[in-house]
């Protein structure tokens, strides 16, 4: 044979080339969609009641189904699989032929709305892995526990395909977060989105925003709400996510445990699991995409009646001062959070002092500034949550403590703090099972003020009146131990 | 032909003999059955007479050629052919660029085979042109008048790079976008150096330069714009004329160099057909191709001819074999792994670590150490030397000759193992002990520039090559010595960025102990 080199080169190679032709050829015609088709032009055919429908199901033409959505600028081509979607044969097939579970195709048309928009999932993709984007938990970090590896190890190659997709598919325990895109909660309450109304109830009152803004009001210890439902992926801590890694699962799994999560977290938050759910489905509703105008369907209701002090309370304060009647030291925070509807401290104090509080926040302290610039909010709220707090003001004036009637003596002050206040309020006034004396509200306020709280105590709390009526101190010791506070801000720490 | 046939009988005998006629029209010598008609077939063919009409064995030898040349060349035919089918449904808009890349990989027929055998091909074609690069180097055939060749050569690798580059940034995904952004930064590093100088104020080159790439200060729908241009037009247009170049001295030279002694060997049997030795026009040991004729120092007139054969059908066999066989080679790889899509670009989530992609991650290596060198001080000392190379090794022996002899063997070896010791080296250094920067943070920019890693690696091959020029007294072994170090800190800086950095450009053994997010 001539050119015996370049011949057999170029047969082999030809052979090779035509094999894999032929495997490619193979594998683009006989896609996933097409195996899922044929399965259900057999329980077409044998679901047949008659001749006529026998003969109908056998013209079935197996082909690849798109719903193309201009408006909504999607293309789904979901249907090629979930191909029985809207056949009432199929209410009782399994997967993926079942017909749509529920009437919500009679008002929500397929050509109209698709799948996506309700149902997330990549609706390009007629690929069960790529179109569901499920990410499933896979220990490639180095961190993984020698079973998380092994876990990997056992595990089908499949199911560590990472599709980059960053909407999976929604589970169907936070679907109706979908619903809120178009409905209005009056609605959604009787027509099967109970859970998501019920989650906004809770978000206003768990007091979420007195750390979240959402449409620029709210506080802002936590990060904005504002499109939070349809950040992507990358936006997440995945690291510690338990099962599929996704943005529901992590809402989810946030309001259970935050601080599992992100470690750093300060979010306070006491929820069962179910209202985790509701809690997430909510979340998961603040999306940043409006869909068209002609889809919406919320309705011009009435404006519900302007929220009155305590709901405004429930809604902004209730997160971190809790009823408001008891002070107590947070673990999260390392302070004290102080009790301001303890009636000791509201007779101490007046209303304008409630409402410079609540105006400019407590610098240095996780206390919010909620004027208008600042959380959002307007004068009148503040005022309503001012007197909502005042409610519970005891009619009688407190006692006044006069202190110009005697003179300071600070070296004096020291001795007594030691041996009295030290122990809760720490050596150097940083704050331990009492507040921290160091800070600036403190540290600003005048000695009358400090003095009457010394002397007659928090009822409700840890701190005892130290007056004559209680531990003893007179009224000169009194003033001498708040004069030495006032000094600590210079001292060293 | 029969004067009294009527007038049909003509037309009826003329549709009958149509397909010999056509032939005839098409082969006008004849069918290429004769060493004439195989000559006319090939000097007489359009495509074709770029190649001469007969072919020297040894550039049939596969140990000689290596075939890269040509399986590059194939690579770009079959990356044309399938960006032309990829730009049937490709939309270079940021709306649509992404989605369209998606329907290619889902529902366009054998799409995702098509974008594979795309990327593939063209990332191939990187290693393919540099490896041809090495084989043109190493057997000195960028000498006796192929020393402007040898620099059209040059261009042609910087067109290779530039097209891949510009393909990697269409499908507008994180990789595309975080990629843009890279290559926009390399394009503005020159501030570094105007910055250090203190002459930004008077003209910052380095920004005027990357708002023209970007076209505008960000990354959008301007920038795709261009980069499609650059990706389907402008690079492919100079590309080809600089292929036509190319070939056309390498015609014009007399074909692939060969070593001056040939010394033919019974294996090369298995290289070509035997000859036909009936009905040639040529006596049998002496020939002349119509390039033999011509005068000038270039052809090698009368030389060798006895082992010499006819390109057709020798020539075209090799070479239909070896595209048969890229082909083969490309597809296969193309149907195992899928070219990359990641999510959509998000200029509010960067990647970490932003990588380029991985030709340019040498660069990049380079470019953490100081913007300005990294990015344009570096690669454009070492395209300069790699350009200049013909012009200061002036020795004329041994072309033809892998490593010219002996002792280049021992001086290409010899940079190998030296290289990478001292190239591993001074990044085991870097990785564990830092540079100026970390030691005294306020050293001035400048100084990071004029001496880094970089430069200095850069520094110790110019001061190893001449010391071996001095050692030996000769340039060429000064060039393989220089050329060898090249070639062992590309690979090296190249596996560097790919393999061991993470997020933050921290060095890590492995992704698996990359930090989750």
């Amino acid at each position: 044979m001539q050119s015996r080199f370049y011949l057999s080169l170029m047969l082999i190679s030809g052979l090779v080339l035509l094999m894999f032709m032929a495997f490619a050829g193979y594998r683009e015609l006989a896609p996933e969609w097409k195996k899922y088709q044929k399965e259900y032009k057999e329980l077409l055919v044998k679901g047949a009641k008659d001749e006529n429908a026998k003969k109908m199901a056998k013209n079935f033409s197996v082909e690849l189904q798109q719903l193309y959505l201009g408006d909504l600028k999607r293309v789904d081509r979901c249907t090629s699989c979930h191909i029985g979607y809207d056949n009432p044969a199929m209410a009782n097939a399994k997967l993926p032929f079942k017909q749509h579970s529920g009437d919500y195709l009679k008002n929500h048309s397929v050509e109209k709305y698709g799948c996506t928009i309700c149902h997330y999932g990549q609706g390009r993709a007629p690929e069960k892995d790529e179109a569901h984007a499920a990410i499933k938990a896979t220990a490639h970090a180095a961190g993984a526990g020698a079973q998380e590896k092994q876990a990997r190890k056992a595990a089908p190659t499949g199911e560590e395909h990472k599709v980059h997709w960053d909407f999976p598919i929604i589970p169907v325990q936070y679907i109706q977060s979908s619903c809120s895109q178009c409905h209005d909660s009056e609605f959604l309450k009787n027509k099967g989105g109970g859970k998501v109304v019920k989650g906004e109830e809770f978000f206003r009152e768990k007091g979420c925003k007195g750390c979240h803004k959402l449409n620029s009001i709210g506080g802002d210890l936590g990060k904005a709400l504002d499109g939070v439902g349809s950040q992507p992926i990358a936006y997440f801590p995945m690291k510690d996510v338990a099962g599929e890694r996704n943005t529901y699962s992590w809402h989810k799994q946030h309001f259970v445990d935050p601080r599992n999560l992100v470690p750093e977290s300060e979010m306070k938050v006491n929820v069962t699991e179910e209202e985790a759910d509701f809690l997430a489905t909510y979340v998961l509703s603040l999306r940043a995409e409006e869909v068209p105008k002609k889809y919406r369907r919320i309705r011009d209701i009435a404006p519900a009646a302007a929220p009155d002090g305590e709901a405004l309370y429930k809604m902004y304060c209730i997160g971190c001062h809790t009823t408001g009647k008891e002070s107590m030291y947070d673990e999260i925070f390392r302070r004290t959070i102080p009790s301001i509807k303890n009636p000791a401290f509201l007779k101490a104090v007046d209303d304008k002092y409630i409402k410079t509080v609540v105006t400019e926040g407590r610098a240095g302290t996780q206390m919010t500034s909620w004027k208008t610039t600042a959380a959002g909010l307007t004068e009148q709220e503040v005022d309503k949550i001012v007197s909502y707090v005042a409610n519970d003001r005891p009619k009688d004036k407190p006692e006044l403590f006069d202190v110009t009637k005697y003179k300071a003596d600070t070296k004096r002050g020291e001795d007594i703090y030691k041996v009295r206040c030290a122990l809760c309020h720490g050596k150097k006034g940083e704050g331990a099972l009492g507040i921290n004396l160091r800070n600036p509200v403190v540290q600003n306020a005048d000695l009358q003020f400090l003095a009457m709280t010394a002397r007659d105590g928090r009822a409700n709390t840890p701190m005892p009146p130290f007056g004559k009526k209680g531990v003893g101190l007179s009224d000169q010791d009194l003033l001498d131990v708040v004069s030495y506070v006032k000094t600590l801000s210079k001292a060293k720490k | 032909m029969n004067v009294n046939q009527s007038g049909l009988d003509k037309f009826k005998e003329n549709i009958l003999s149509l397909g010999r006629s056509f032939t005839e029209s098409y082969l006008r010598s004849g069918k290429p059955t004769s060493d004439k008609s195989r000559t006319a077939a090939i000097v007489n063919n359009f495509f074709l007479h770029v190649q001469g009409a007969k072919t020297h064995i040894n550039t049939l030898r596969p140990t000689y050629t290596l075939g890269l040349g040509l399986i590059s060349l194939f690579l770009l035919i079959i990356t044309i052919v399938s960006g032309v089918l990829l730009m049937i449904y490709y939309n270079p808009s940021i709306e649509n660029a992404y989605n369209s890349v998606k329907d290619i990989n889902y529902v366009v027929f054998a799409g995702k085979l098509m974008r594979n055998i795309h990327k593939w091909g063209g990332e191939g074609m990187i290693i393919t042109v540099l490896l041809h690069m090495a084989r043109v180097f190493y057997t000195s055939s960028y000498k006796k008048g192929r020393e402007f060749n040898w620099i059209v050569g040059i261009m042609l690798l910087i067109l290779t790079f530039g097209i891949n580059l510009s393909g990697y940034m269409l499908p507008w995904d994180q990789l595309s976008y975080w990629a843009l952004l890279i290559v926009a930064n390399i394009i503005q590093s020159p501030k570094e150096l105007t910055d250090s100088l203190g002459i930004t104020g008077l003209f910052d080159i380095g920004a005027f330069s990357k708002e023209i790439f970007l076209g505008g200060l960000n990354a959008g729908k301007e920038a795709l714009t261009r980069v499609y241009l650059l990706h389907i037009m402008l690079l492919p247009l100079f590309l080809f004329i600089f292929l036509g170049v190319h070939f056309w001295r390498i015609r014009k030279d007399g074909g692939l160099t060969k070593p001056d002694i040939y010394e033919p060997k019974p294996w090369d049997s298995n290289l070509m057909s035997v000859p036909d030795k009936k009905g040639g026009i040529f006596p049998t040991n002496k020939t002349y191709g119509l390039m033999e004729l011509a005068h000038g120092r270039t052809p090698a007139v009368d030389k060798d001819v006895e082992n010499s054969v006819l390109s057709w059908p020798n020539l075209l066999v090799a070479e239909l074999a070896v595209f048969v066989a890229t082909l083969a080679g490309v597809v296969v790889y193309a149907f195992f792994i899928d070219a990359p899509l990641k999510e959509l670009a998000n200029p509010l989530i960067p990647e970490n670590p932003a990588k380029a992609p991985w030709y340019f991650l040498g660069l990049q290596e380079l470019l953490s150490y100081s913007a300005f060198m990294g990015g344009v001080g570096l690669p454009g000392i070492a395209l300069l030397g790699l350009a200049l190379i013909p012009y200061l090794d002036r020795e004329q022996d041994y072309v033809g000759t892998w490593f010219s002899n002996r002792q280049g063997k021992l001086v290409a070896l010899q940079a190998l193992v030296v290289g990478t010791i001292v190239n591993i080296g001074l990044l085991v250094f870097t990785v564990n002990f830092g540079w100026f920067r970390s030691w005294w943070p306020k050293v001035p920019q400048l100084l990071i520039t004029l001496i880094n890693p970089g430069n200095i690696w850069v520094g110790f091959m110019i001061v190893w090559s001449l010391w071996v020029i001095k050692k030996t007294g000769s340039t060429r072994m000064g060039a393989i010595a220089l050329f060898t170090m090249f070639v062992v800190s590309y690979v090296i800086f190249t596996m560097m960025g790919t393999l061991f950095r993470g997020p933050n450009w921290d060095f890590f053994w492995s992704t698996s102990q990359w930090p989750v997010h």
